[in-house]
């Protein structure tokens, strides 16, 4: 196994969540806000829904508090499937929440109310950005740190890269793998695991599997 | 004294905390709360003071003085803060500003960056040292209580206050109010270090249990906080007494007493009463330092809840689910944001709700197993001092790259 002329350096990003002062208590509240409010705010309850470690049942805070505080399940599925990573800014993204919104609220205009304290809360984050003083050179390093690294470094490195590094970007590992280490083939199997299935820990452990095995059959002296 | 948390806490928040102490190294860091001694807030500062000082910020903690009348009157802002209805006079008002005023000739405000811990010290801000420009001291206001819901008097006299910090911090979402300033939400934490959260020893947990006339010959409910009716005690005692019904257990009610809570003396009596003669209920009134005794109750329990009906964060929760024990909470205040409910615990909203998942886990032991080894997990990545900490030495220094949302360190 040759040596990569430039490591990976694993980055964290720590996110300290900062209130807008917003909320809403029906679909129509959420919806005006969600028109109105920053980027940064639409940027946290979509984008950075991930870093919450767990996997809930929907794929955003917005559809979350749908589904489970609103019990509008159906609506909650469709914003659900809004993809923000195939679409190209965050107000594409508020655009196509509100889609949803409004398609829905043509057909059920009078929403109702949740219990004081059960409203959605609009946050945003300033986001603290640091190396974790760990750089991989060759494949086997990084099967060794991806094991170890924190979970808040995976999202930075599988979830965050894809709006920071701007479209067709998928991950940091896979461009470091194909472009440093011209591995290809791994390269491709860690961007089919799909984001929006998998809680931080499970990409880890489809990392994990996908590096391992390639390093075995190296050891072994079977070539890709 | 960091390094005692390398392989308890999270190594990036360690790593921050360190890149963040050498940024500030230097600078000053004063808090201000109301108690030495009980409650959460005390507990936290007791810790984390000495920690700052040895990564090399000069960390102060003081604490305000007042009289009986004083801490009648901001035990009623407290209450009323978090909904309830009481009375109040423009003297009462005048006073607690006079006792602020007094305070302020005892303690130093001069600091690059103050966190004033709930509403007792507030006023302080209006003697706020003038700085220049460039040397400008940040000052921050810590609310560690539930003021989604407020009495609209008290808080409108408090805000008055509120409006003159640089950034309001609040425990949870829900609590943060519609300010002319920034407000950050930080969770509050536990010490996996201290005596209340150490690991303990068998023959420890046994001495304890022996100490209270505990025995373990049978199941465990435990329930720590102070005697308050936002934790309902007597909702408690009606769970257990439901669930008795159908598998024998014991239930101990655990608390201390804090000098800022003058009504807790008169609330445990009204529980004792309520309790009657069932020899299987134990109510024990300690004193504040009785960590350790506190630590061995929640570990030779089996099950631990926390039935409040209002709430400011409950750290009573993460420290039973460092334990690796299944929580039982009220859904209400910050319970919510530890218990992943069915996945770090179980949520309830009335006794009935209470009785029912202390029968499941009674009777479900590898559940019981499942939700503690998640909660404490849950715990480690969230809810230790290592992250409270990192969090406040975050909000120090994106107040000094005010407008930046991405911090590069």
């Amino acid at each position: 196994m040759g040596k990569a002329t430039a490591p990976f350096e694993f980055k964290q990003c720590v996110s300290i969540v900062k209130s807008t002062g917003r909320k809403a208590k029906n679909l129509r509240e959420l919806r005006n806000v969600i028109a109105k409010i920053g980027e940064e705010s639409i940027f946290h309850h979509v984008y950075q829904y991930f870093l919450k470690g767990h996997m809930l049942e929907y794929t955003n805070d917005f559809a979350q508090w749908a589904g489970e505080t609103l019990e509008e399940r159906a609506l909650a599925e469709r914003m659900s499937c809004i993809d923000p990573y195939t679409l190209k800014s965050v107000n594409s993204v508020r655009h196509e929440l509100l889609r949803e919104i409004d398609e829905f609220l043509n057909c059920f205009p009078e929403p109702h109310d949740v219990v004081e304290g059960n409203e959605f809360y609009f946050n945003e984050t300033v986001n603290l950005v640091f190396p974790v003083g760990v750089k991989t050179r060759n494949l086997a390093e990084f099967l060794v740190a991806i094991e170890h690294i924190d979970a808040g470094s995976i999202y930075y490195h599988f979830y965050d890269s894809r709006v920071r590094l701007g479209e067709g970007v998928m991950d940091d590992f896979s461009m470091w793998i194909e472009h440093t280490l011209f591995r290809k083939k791994i390269a491709e199997k860690i961007r089919a695991i799909d984001p929006f299935m998998h809680s931080i820990e499970n990409i880890r452990e489809c990392i994990k599997e996908i590096v391992e095995e390639h390093v075995r059959a190296e050891m072994e002296g079977v070539v890709d | 004294m960091i390094k005692q948390y390398s392989g308890i806490s999270p190594k990036s928040d360690l790593l921050l905390i360190q890149r963040l102490c050498k940024k500030l190294e230097g600078k000053s860091f004063l808090h201000v709360n109301s108690t030495r001694e009980g409650g959460g807030v005390a507990e936290i500062l007791y810790r984390m003071i000495p920690l700052l000082k040895e990564l090399g910020i000069d960390a102060r903690w003081e604490v305000i003085e007042g009289d009986a009348k004083f801490f009648d009157f901001t035990k009623k802002t407290h209450n009323a803060l978090q909904g309830n209805t009481e009375k109040f006079t423009r003297d009462m008002w005048d006073y607690y500003y006079e006792i602020n005023k007094k305070n302020r000739r005892k303690i130093d405000l001069k600091a690059d960056a103050v966190l004033i811990h709930d509403p007792q010290p507030a006023p302080l801000v209006e003697y706020r040292p003038k700085t220049g420009k460039k040397s400008k001291n940040v000052w921050m206001w810590r609310c560690h209580i539930d003021i989604s819901r407020p009495m609209p008097s008290v808080w409108s006299n408090l805000k008055k206050y509120v409006i003159q910090y640089d950034t309001a911090i609040f425990s949870v979402s829900k609590f943060a109010k519609s300010l002319p300033i920034d407000e950050f939400i930080v969770t509050p934490s536990i010490d996996p270090l201290s005596d209340k959260n150490r690991d303990l020893t068998e023959n420890e947990i046994n001495e304890v249990s022996e100490k209270f006339s505990i025995p373990r010959d049978k199941p465990i409910i435990l329930q720590v906080s102070r005697f308050d009716r936002f934790k309902d005690p007597i909702g408690v005692i009606n769970a257990y007494k439901i669930v008795k019904k159908y598998n024998d257990c014991r239930l101990v009610l655990a608390g201390s007493s804090a000098t800022d809570d003058p009504e807790g003396e008169a609330i445990l009596n009204e529980v004792k009463e309520y309790a009657g003669a069932d020899e299987d209920i134990h109510i024990l009134m300690m004193p504040p330092d009785y960590h350790k005794e506190i630590n061995a109750l929640q570990r030779m329990s089996d099950i631990i809840l926390q039935k409040s009906i209002k709430e400011g964060f409950g750290l009573t929760v993460s420290e039973a689910m460092w334990k690796e024990k299944p929580v039982i909470g009220g859904a209400v205040g910050g319970i919510p944001w530890q218990i992943v409910h069915g996945v770090t615990g179980f949520l309830v909203y009335s006794p009935e709700g209470a009785a029912f998942r202390i029968r499941q886990l009674l009777n479900n032991h590898e559940m019981a197993l499942r939700l503690g080894k998640q909660a404490k997990e849950y715990v480690r990545n969230n809810f230790l001092l290592t992250r409270q900490i990192r969090d406040y030495l975050s909000l120090w220094y994106s107040s000094m790259h005010r407008g930046e949302n991405v911090i590069e360190l």
